[in-house]
């Protein structure tokens, strides 16, 4: 068969098409790889903490990460922290990496790094403290938490929260709308913009009730719990300063925002070098 | 509009009655869910005259159970609460100092936004529904279309992303939160009952009475076994007629 200048011409176009193909589609595979690389020596006894990049106003836009790398400081373990959007085998953030071996989820995080560092935060506490200390702990990281990210992603613009530059506000409006449908389920987006305030209001009064004039919310010593209370207070207190919740704290709950201060000068003395220019 | 009006019907809202709107009844537990059982557990508690209506109509927030009285509909088992706490000037908490208050709302919120999540997933990925208790069995179909929907709402929520052995690890901490606080007391708070024990009991009869097959129900009977006493005092107390409920009696109607 005789190809015409025609034929030639489209076949050119086509070769051409394949070729340029070919040569994104390897960029990217090189991008991938290079991405995978993190940078885990898992011979050291270093926890690598995978997080989202830092904020301008709090290390982290997430109560959970805060939560993790305020009790690694307590307990005085080793870290490194990974700046990724890398999400564990749960689809979530944050997640560890010790000698090998990856930890999803805060909360087993902690209890994997207890049982490898031998540590314990509750150690002075009495069984009873111990109890509430757990009720506590989950009803900021199961309640208080919904109420906050429904106010954040639902009833307030999402991009007035601090969250790093690198993460592009299409994906902040994504995950919102991923929220609130994981808040329909939860239960706590069913409720009424007032109703999720009233439940916040109910949740920071027991907090600050029972933290009294205490330093920490079992004394002079801080807890697991004190750490996901400060995570989640933070976000209030530190990164959404014009929120009604924030006034709501320095108006009738001030003892939670010296609670923030506590906390933060005494296991983040570097907020401020650390906090992204 | 005939089932709206059949509902219409069976409500008063003239009287004092509080209507209280529910599933059908279990075989072993009033009620299969923990919240109905600890709204009815605190009307009970607070001496509320209330009618149960058997049925599956959902509230204006999608879910069961709510309440009627004097015309106005209240979801949520919570606000059901707030709401006949002041149209009845009832307080549980009055005698609770504010830590007490603080801490019976942190357990509270273990106990609705943690443990319930435990029950869920063991209920609907991990068990035989021959072994829930419920009156009838359940169609296939339904069963499907259940199933698929709590995977959904578990993922989001986040417990359904663990596995079986990491959930049943998280319920044995918060059974073991709950067995620590309340040791050898009667209730929670000490010797009279509190609005957080309604909610408690609801959800401990879960695992004490009905999933009896399940494994959170043999770690009560070996490690936790005054969560059983507990459940049994609560029982006792507020629902001497338990039997009687169970079989079907006059204080709820069919929808």
């Amino acid at each position: 068969m005789r190809l015409t200048f025609g034929d030639t011409r489209l076949l050119a176009l086509a070769a051409g098409a394949i070729a340029v193909g070919v040569v994104l589609f390897l960029n990217a595979s090189r991008k991938q790889r290079k991405r995978k690389k993190l940078p885990y020596k898992d011979e050291s006894d270093t926890v690598y903490v995978v997080q989202i990049p830092r904020g301008k106003k709090v290390p982290s836009p997430s109560p959970f990460p805060i939560k993790l790398e305020t009790y690694l400081r307590i307990a005085k373990i080793p870290y490194e922290n990974v700046f990724a959007r890398k999400f564990s085998s749960k689809g979530k953030i944050p997640w560890i990496r010790h000698r090998g071996k990856d930890v999803p989820d805060s909360q087993f995080a902690i209890e994997y790094l207890n049982e490898q560092f031998n540590v314990d935060l509750e150690a002075h506490l009495t069984k009873e403290e111990r109890a509430m200390s757990r009720a506590f702990l989950k009803m900021v990281e199961e309640n208080l938490y919904w109420a906050l990210a429904c106010y954040r992603f639902i009833h307030d613009d999402v991009r007035k929260a601090d969250y790093p530059s690198v993460i592009p506000t299409w994906a902040l409006l994504l995950f919102g709308r991923r929220i609130k449908k994981y808040a329909w389920g939860q239960g706590m987006g069913r409720h009424s913009v007032e109703e999720i305030f009233h439940i916040t209001k109910l949740d920071f009064e027991a907090i600050s009730d029972y933290l009294g004039d205490k330093k920490f919310l079992f004394g002079d010593k801080p807890c697991v719990a004190d750490c996901a209370v400060f995570g989640m207070l933070v976000q209030v207190v530190f990164n959404q300063t014009y929120s009604p919740h924030n006034a709501l704290i320095k108006n009738e709950f001030p003892n939670l925002e010296r609670f923030c201060w506590t906390m933060r000068n005494a296991f983040w003395p570097d907020w401020d070098q650390i906090l992204a220019a | 509009m005939g089932s709206w009006l059949s509902r219409k019907s069976k409500f008063d809202d003239t009287s004092n009655t509080v209507y209280l709107m529910q599933m059908p009844r279990g075989t072993r537990v009033p009620s299969l869910s923990p919240f109905p059982l600890k709204l009815e557990t605190y009307l009970r508690m607070a001496k509320i005259s209330h009618k149960s209506i058997l049925g599956f109509s959902l509230s204006s927030k999608g879910k069961i159970p709510w309440i009627r009285h004097r015309g106005k509909d209240v979801a949520d088992s919570q606000f059901s609460i707030e709401y006949l706490n002041k149209e009845f000037g009832v307080d549980f908490n009055a005698h609770l100092t504010n830590e007490e208050k603080a801490v019976s709302r942190a357990f509270l919120k273990m106990v609705e936004e943690n443990l319930f999540w435990v029950l869920v997933c063991y209920r609907w990925f991990f068990m035989d529904p021959k072994d829930f208790g419920f009156s009838k069995p359940i169609p296939w179909l339904w069963l499907a279309y259940i199933r698929r929907m709590t995977r959904g709402y578990a993922y989001g929520h986040g417990m359904g992303r663990h596995s079986e052995e990491e959930i049943f690890h998280i319920g044995k901490l918060d059974l073991q939160a709950l067995s620590d606080y309340l040791g050898a007391k009667k209730f929670l708070f000490g010797d009279k009952p509190s609005e957080t024990d309604c909610s408690v009991f609801g959800m401990l009869a879960q695992f004490v009475f009905s999933n009896i097959e399940s494994p959170h129900c043999a770690l009560i009977k070996k490690e936790f076994p005054n969560l059983e006493r507990y459940c049994h005092t609560m029982r006792n107390t507020f629902w001497p007629d338990w039997d009687q409920v169970l079989k079907g009696d006059a204080s709820s109607t069919k929808l």
